[in-house]
């Protein structure tokens, strides 16, 4: 390790958090930055390059999500991500975002300072480019150039819009997805309760899916008019 | 059955009924009030051996003219040349009508006559009778039955049945066309999620005034509805948020108390505080239908949670059939896994050991967790289900958590559609039994 002591910068908005956080950082010989906000990091950011960021998910403004994504975009900067919510870990470490660790609120002083060393050691994740090529079934799915074809090779042509809505299942496999989530996600608007656009879409996107490989049945209906694809998604290198 | 129509084929159903029984009635008054009409359809034995004596009398040539005041529409009186009296056909009524004809004829002299069903040219039923006359002609009289008059061709019972039948589509589709908008509501309610945004029914344009005050009335309820639901669920986020922040602070100062084992002791209580917020909260969003949904499988989520305890040295058995097919649930994987966590931490609390098994059936998998404890007695199983009911009230708080525990388990087992059940362990002890439906798709 270099004589000079790491730097750490603490985002986050609860100020005795980033207190306590701060002293016990500069307690453990860790140079310590601290911001409340995105803005205030943004500031920091101009001024240091710190070798690892906590980053708290819950901010007022830009939330963590966001800022992690910016981050790794544009810095190839370790995080280590505080959350509150047990239940949002999949989506900190998972595909969405690759956070390098995660922390669950509340957490103790030494299992902090456990997980700073742990990644710093290990240096961070070279920025990976997500996953984006994905065997589900009897199908392989290109995320980038927009391709699903059948294992052995042969194309299936689908239109935009069936593409967009089979990548939406595809990236939440085995997950219940309601018309209006899939609406949000596929078009970026609310819903009109009365809206079959959804329902038409997955009936042509069966029919295109079954003739390619007949008997497949992948996406299933389930009580309450929600999706889901049933099979296991596999990322291709 | 009658339970099963909608509520269009029921108004239906009473409309075609009383139109039905109105026409009935109608056309059974018609029948028995126009009595002229019944004098010819049931001719008297005496009209008859009237007209045969006076065909009798008078000269051939005025016979046409005879016939002609005499027949009507249902009565149709004809002469045919040469004798052709045929046998009355065996039928009560047939021989009844020949008998009062005979004894008519009788007081004439007798005369040769039968009584037949026929059918005539136009293919209407009647009654012929056939009387030989002394000239050596036949006297025929047809009579035209009443019931058997047809209409475009066809017997009146047919066309009547045809025009119920007609009137019955007519206000089936009529009362289907002015229900229409309930069964978009009763859909509608089905598909209300409390999480979502309501949503709002349409009023119909045209439509019966309790249908439009019933749908106004249930976008209301929605309104408030998902307002009240949006208000909980801000509320408990921001209790759950700001409590973690304060327990991070906590757990943070704790470091600095000097006794190892008071910081740990310390630590743990935090940790159970947490947990027990946790729990509360997802019990409230399961019970608001607000659990994300995902094909989990559940023999998985309970061999990790055997592990992690056996990993902290906790005394925890497994049995998983070797044949084991796999459960796959449809349900929130954390919610699984706090189900099985609870149970086993709860068993370990008050039972010391803990011996898991998994059943699986046709539709379900069988969770059982059996404990060394002394029980849970019959009369007791119900209330240990209530949310802050436990059992042993010496204990103190020591032993830890709240009594929500087998509540919080009870209401996420329920919200995927299983049931939780206290039994007797075979081994002693009790057994807590989770069923969850299987997800076959």
């Amino acid at each position: 390790m270099s004589a000079a002591p790491a730097v750490i910068l603490i985002v986050e908005d609860d100020p005795e958090i980033r207190q306590l956080v701060s002293e016990l950082m500069r307690r453990e010989g860790f140079e310590v930055e601290a911001a409340e906000d995105a803005a205030a990091m943004d500031v920091i950011l101009g001024r240091v390059r710190p070798d690892l960021v906590i980053l708290d998910l819950m901010l007022p403004g830009e939330d963590g999500l966001s800022i992690c994504r910016r981050l790794r975009a544009q810095h190839a900067l370790p995080i280590l991500m505080l959350t509150a919510k047990s239940d949002e870990i999949d989506r900190v470490v998972g595909l969405e975002m690759g956070a390098d660790d995660y922390l669950v609120k509340p957490f103790g002083p030494r299992e902090l300072v456990a997980r700073v060393r742990a990644v710093l050691r290990r240096g961070s994740l070279p920025p990976r480019p997500p996953d984006r090529r994905f065997a589900f079934g009897p199908f392989v799915i290109d995320l980038d150039a927009r391709q699903l074809a059948v294992a052995n090779g042969d194309p299936v042509s689908l239109t935009s819009a069936e593409f967009d809505l089979l990548a939406c299942f595809v990236q939440r496999p085995r997950r219940v997805l309601t018309r209006n989530q899939i609406l949000d996600w596929t078009r970026g608007r609310s819903a009109d309760p009365f809206d079959r656009t959804v329902d038409m879409l997955i009936s042509r996107l069966r029919r295109k899916l079954d003739a390619a490989s007949p008997g497949s049945n992948l996406i299933a209906t389930v009580r309450n008019g929600g999706y889901l694809l049933t099979a296991h998604v596999k990322p291709l290198a | 059955m009658i339970s099963r129509l909608t509520l269009a084929t029921r108004t239906g159903l009473i409309v075609v009924l009383s139109l039905l029984a109105v026409l009935l009635g109608a056309f059974a008054i018609v029948q028995l009030a126009d009595t002229s009409e019944a004098d010819d359809t049931r001719p008297l034995p005496a009209r008859i051996a009237s007209l045969v004596s006076l065909l009798e009398r008078s000269p051939a040539d005025q016979h046409p003219l005879i016939l002609r005041a005499t027949s009507s529409r249902v009565f149709v009186a004809t002469l045919e040349p040469g004798s052709h009296v045929g046998t009355t056909q065996d039928r009560p009524f047939l021989r009844l009508a020949a008998r009062r004809l005979e004894e008519q004829l009788d007081a004439l002299g007798g005369r040769p006559s039968s009584v037949t069903l026929t059918r005539a040219p136009d293919s209407a039923t009647g009654i012929e009778y056939r009387i030989g006359l002394t000239t050596g002609d036949t006297l025929v009289v047809r009579i035209r039955s009443r019931l058997a008059t047809r209409l475009f061709g066809l017997p009146l019972w047919l066309v009547m049945a045809a025009f119920g039948v007609l009137v019955s589509l007519i206000a089936l589709a009529a009362m289907h066309h002015q229900t229409r908008p309930l069964a978009r509501l009763a859909s509608a309610v089905d598909r209300i999620d409390p999480a979502g945004p309501p949503v709002l029914l349409p009023e119909p344009a045209s439509g019966a005034r309790e249908i439009h005050a019933l749908i106004s009335a249930f976008n209301r309820l929605q309104a408030r509805l998902s307002h009240l639901m949006r208000a909980r669920m801000a509320m408990l986020g921001g209790i759950s948020h700001d409590v973690r922040t304060f327990a991070t602070r906590l757990r943070l100062r704790i470091d600095r108390i000097p006794q190892h084992a008071e910081r740990e002791r310390a630590a743990a209580d935090i940790a159970d505080m947490i947990r027990l917020l946790d729990d509360a909260l997802l019990a409230s969003r399961a019970g608001a239908g607000e659990l994300s949904e995902s094909l989990v499988e559940f023999d998985d989520v309970v061999r990790t949670e055997v592990e992690d305890r056996r990993a902290e040295g906790k005394a925890v058995e497994l049995h998983i059939p070797e044949d084991s097919p796999g459960a796959v649930v449809l349900g929130d994987r954390l919610a699984l896994r706090r189900i099985v966590a609870n149970l086993v931490d709860n068993a370990l609390k008050y039972g010391q050991a803990v011996h898991l098994s998994l059943a699986f059936g046709e539709q379900t998998v069988v969770l059982n967790v059996d404990d060394r404890g002394p029980g849970i007695p019959p009369e007791h199983r119900e209330a240990v289900l209530e949310p802050f009911v436990r059992l042993e009230t010496s204990r103190n708080r020591r032993t830890g958590g709240a009594g929500l525990g087998l509540a919080v388990v009870r209401s996420l087992v329920e919200a995927h559609g299983g049931t939780l059940s206290i039994e007797d362990a075979p081994a002693g002890g009790a057994r807590v039994v989770v069923r969850l439906p299987l997800c076959r798709i």
